[in-house]
C-alpha cells in the first residue's frame, strides 16, 4: 500500500466531465490529455491509489483505480468521436 | 462559438464600404455591435463553467453522505497535499457571501446548490437574449452597409447645425452685482443707504395696518398663544421685529412688528388679499428697518429670543448671549409664523406655493444670523424673485461678470463678487454657533445651504463696515432648523426675528413654515415660557 507515490500523477484532475463542444484545437488537445491520462492510469502497479481531483476545488477524493481507467476510456471515446463528427462537417462544407 | 468567426469579415466589409452612408461610422457601429456580441460570448461561457462547476459539486454533494468517510488527500496549500480522512459527511458549511457561512446538511447544501444553479441558468439566458439581439443588429448593420454599397439610394439625412446656435443657458448674462431689479421701488429705495425717516413713517401706516390685521386675528381667535405680547414679540422676532426693534428699541416699534408678524399669519389664513397685502408690508417694513435700522439692541434680541424660547428660545437667548450680541442688525430675510399648520407658502403674490424656497429662506437667515455681527445699513440686496438672487450672487470671471450657476455654491468660485468678506463672517459664524452644537444638526443641514449665505453676508458685512453697529446684539442664533423641532430653543427663532429681509415673497413661506412651527409647537412654546417665567 505505498501509494504515495502514485497519487499526485493521478491526481490529475483527470475527469473533464463535461465535454462543451469546442473548437477543433481544444478539442484534439483535449484528446491528447485524455491519452496520456489514460497511458498513465494503465501502467499504474495495482497497488497504487488513484485519487480524483473534486472539480473547482483543491481536495482530492480517494478513487478506485480500474473504475479511473474505465472512465478516462470512455471520456477518450466521446472526445474523439466529437472530434470526428467536427472533421466530417467540415469536409462537407469543403466539399460543397 | 458562432459569432467569432463573424466580426472579422464583418468589420472588412463595413471597413471597405465606403458611401454616401459615411462607411467608417457604419463600420464602427458594426464593431462595437460585434464587441458586444463576442462579450457576451465571453461571459456566458463563464457562467457555463459556473455552472459546470456548481453540477460537479451537487453532484458530491448529493453522494457524499453515501459513506461516513472519505479518503482524501488535504491540500496544505496550492502543492502540498497529506492523506486524510473526510468525516461528517453529512456537514456542511456553505458561504453565503462576505464570508458570512452557514452550517447546513448536504441535503440542504445541493438545495442551496440547486437554487444558484437557477441564477446562473437565468444569466446565461439573459445573456443570450441580448447576445441574440445583437447579433441580429450586426446583421442589419451588416444589411445596411451592403445596400448602400450596392446602390447610392440610401442616403443618411444631415442636418447642419448653425455655429452660432447657442443654447438658451449660454445667453444668460450677469446681472451686475448688487444691481436692482427693474420693479425697483419703494422698497429700494428703503434699502438704499440709510433712510430711516421714511422708513419710519412707512412702518407707521404698515403697523397700524397689521395691528389691525392683528385685531382681526385675536377677534376670530385664531391665535394660539397663549400669551399675546410673548407670541407678538415672538412673531415680531421671526418675521422682522428684530431689526425693526434694534433701531430705537421703541416697544411700540416692537409691538407694530408684533402686529405685522402677526398679521400677515391670520391674513393668510383668513383673506387671500390680505396675505399678499401683509407680504408687501412686511417686506416694506423689512427694508426699511434694514436700511435704516442698523442693529438690534440686545435687550430686543434677548425679547425676540424669549419669544422665540416658545419654539425654541431658551437656547436662543443663550447662543446670542454667548455669541455676542455685538452684531444686530443686518439685512436678512424675515420669517414669520403663520398660523397656517400645515404648509409652507411663499408668497409670490400669485397664490402659489412653493415649498423648495424654504432652503433657500433658511439661507437667507444664516447669513443674516451671520452677519448680524456687523451689520450694515448699507445696501440690501431686495430679493423678491429667485431672478433677484442672481443679481447678489455674481461671479467675475476675468473682470467680467458671469452669472453664477448655483448660489449654493458659494465656494466654487473664488472670485465670485460676494465671497469675499462671507467666509470671515461664515468663520465666525460656526465658531458662534459651536456653542449651540447641540442642535447640531439643523447647522448641518444649514450649512450647506449657508455657504450660499455667507456671499450674500459678505456683502452684508461690507454694508455692515459701512455702517459698523455698536453692540447690536445677533438675531441668529446660528441654528436653522427647518421642520423637525425637538427643543423649543431652535435657532429659527432668530433669523424670524430678523424681518428685514428683502425676499418678501419669500418671507410668507418662511413665515408659513414658522407658522407651521409655532402652530404646531403651540403648547411646547406655552409650556417653555411657562418654564421661564416660573
Amino acid at each position: 500500500m505505498p501509494s504515495r507515490g502514485a497519487r499526485p500523477e493521478d491526481g490529475a484532475g483527470l475527469v473533464p466531465a463535461d465535454i462543451s463542444t469546442p473548437h477543433k484545437e481544444d478539442l484534439s488537445s483535449k484528446i491528447k490529455e485524455q491519452k496520456v491520462v489514460v497511458d498513465e492510469l494503465s501502467n499504474l502497479k495495482k497497488n497504487r491509489k488513484v485519487y480524483r481531483q473534486q472539480q473547482n476545488s483543491n481536495i482530492f477524493f480517494l478513487a478506485d483505480r480500474t473504475e479511473m481507467l474505465s472512465e478516462s476510456k470512455s471520456i477518450l471515446d466521446e472526445l474523439r468521436k466529437e472530434y470526428q463528427e467536427i472533421e466530417n462537417s467540415e469536409k462537407t462544407k469543403v466539399k460543397k | 462559438m458562432e459569432a467569432p468567426p463573424d466580426p472579422g469579415p464583418h468589420a472588412s466589409a463595413s471597413a471597405s464600404a465606403a458611401a454616401p452612408l459615411r462607411a467608417p461610422e457604419v463600420a464602427r457601429l458594426r464593431e462595437e455591435q460585434e464587441k458586444v456580441v463576442t462579450n457576451c460570448q465571453e461571459k456566458i461561457q463563464h457562467w457555463k463553467k459556473v455552472d459546470d462547476d456548481y453540477n460537479a459539486l451537487q453532484e458530491r454533494l448529493s453522494t457524499l453522505p453515501d459513506k461516513l468517510s472519505y479518503n482524501i488527500m488535504v491540500p496544505f496549500g496550492p502543492f502540498a497535499f497529506m492523506p486524510g480522512k473526510l468525516v461528517h459527511t453529512n456537514e456542511v458549511t456553505v458561504l453565503l457571501g462576505d464570508n458570512w457561512f452557514a452550517k447546513c446538511s448536504a441535503k440542504q447544501a445541493v438545495g442551496l446548490v440547486e437554487h444558484r444553479k437557477e441564477h446562473v441558468r437565468k444569466t446565461i439566458d439573459d445573456l443570450k437574449k441580448v447576445m441574440k439581439n445583437f447579433e441580429s443588429r450586426v446583421e442589419f448593420t451588416e444589411d445596411l452597409q451592403k445596400m448602400s454599397d450596392a446602390a447610392g439610394d440610401i442616403v443618411d439625412i444631415r442636418e447642419e447645425i448653425k455655429t452660432d446656435f447657442e443654447f438658451k443657458a449660454k445667453h444668460r448674462i450677469a446681472h451686475k452685482p448688487h444691481s436692482k431689479p427693474k420693479i425697483s421701488d419703494v422698497f429700494e429705495a428703503d434699502f438704499a443707504n440709510d433712510l430711516k425717516s421714511k422708513d419710519l413713517l412707512g412702518d407707521k401706516e404698515l403697523w397700524a395696518r397689521l395691528e389691525e390685521l392683528e385685531r382681526q386675528e385675536e377677534l376670530l381667535g385664531e391665535i394660539d398663544i397663549d400669551s399675546n405680547t410673548d407670541t407678538v414679540i415672538a412673531n415680531g422676532d421671526d418675521t422682522s421685529s428684530e431689526e425693526e426693534k434694534e433701531d430705537q428699541n421703541i416697544n411700540v416699534n416692537v409691538m407694530h412688528q408684533v402686529t405685522d408678524s402677526l398679521t400677515p399669519s391670520s391674513c393668510y389664513k383668513n383673506v387671500s388679499n390680505s396675505e399678499i397685502f401683509n407680504g408687501q408690508v412686511n417686506r416694506q417694513l423689512n427694508c426699511s428697518i434694514n436700511g435704516s435700522n442698523s442693529y438690534h439692541s440686545n435687550e430686543d434680541e434677548e425679547d425676540d429670543d424669549d419669544d422665540d424660547g416658545d419654539d425654541g428660545g431658551g437656547d436662543n437667548e443663550n447662543d446670542h448671549d454667548t455669541l455676542g450680541t455685538g452684531d444686530n442688525s443686518v439685512p436678512t430675510i424675515y420669517f414669520s409664523h403663520t398660523v397656517e399648520p400645515k404648509r409652507v407658502r411663499i408668497n409670490t403674490g400669485k397664490n402659489t406655493t412653493l415649498k423648495f424656497s424654504e432652503k433657500k429662506e433658511e439661507a437667507k437667515r444664516k447669513r443674516k444670523n451671520s452677519s448680524g455681527s456687523g451689520h450694515s445699513a448699507h445696501e440690501l440686496p431686495m430679493i423678491r424673485t429667485p431672478a433677484d438672487i442672481y443679481r447678489v450672487f455674481v461671479d467675475i470671471v476675468n473682470g467680467e461678470y458671469v452669472p453664477r450657476k448655483s448660489i449654493l455654491k458659494s465656494r466654487s468660485r473664488e472670485n465670485s463678487v460676494c465671497s469675499d468678506t462671507s467666509e470671515s463672517s461664515a468663520a465666525d459664524f460656526d465658531d458662534r454657533r459651536g456653542v449651540l452644537r447641540s442642535i447640531s444638526c439643523e447647522e448641518a443641514t444649514c450649512s450647506d445651504t449657508s455657504e450660499s449665505i455667507l456671499e450674500e453676508e459678505q456683502q452684508e458685512n461690507h454694508q455692515k463696515k459701512l455702517l459698523p453697529l455698536s453692540g447690536a446684539p445677533e438675531a441668529f442664533s446660528g441654528t436653522v432648523i427647518e421642520k423637525e423641532f425637538l427643543s423649543p430653543s431652535l435657532p429659527s427663532h432668530p433669523a424670524m426675528a430678523h424681518p428685514m429681509l428683502p425676499t418678501i415673497p419669500e418671507r410668507k413661506e418662511v413665515l408659513s413654515e414658522v407658522s407651521e412651527e409655532t402652530t404646531k409647537r403651540v403648547s411646547k412654546f406655552k409650556a417653555a415660557r411657562l418654564q421661564q417665567k416660573s
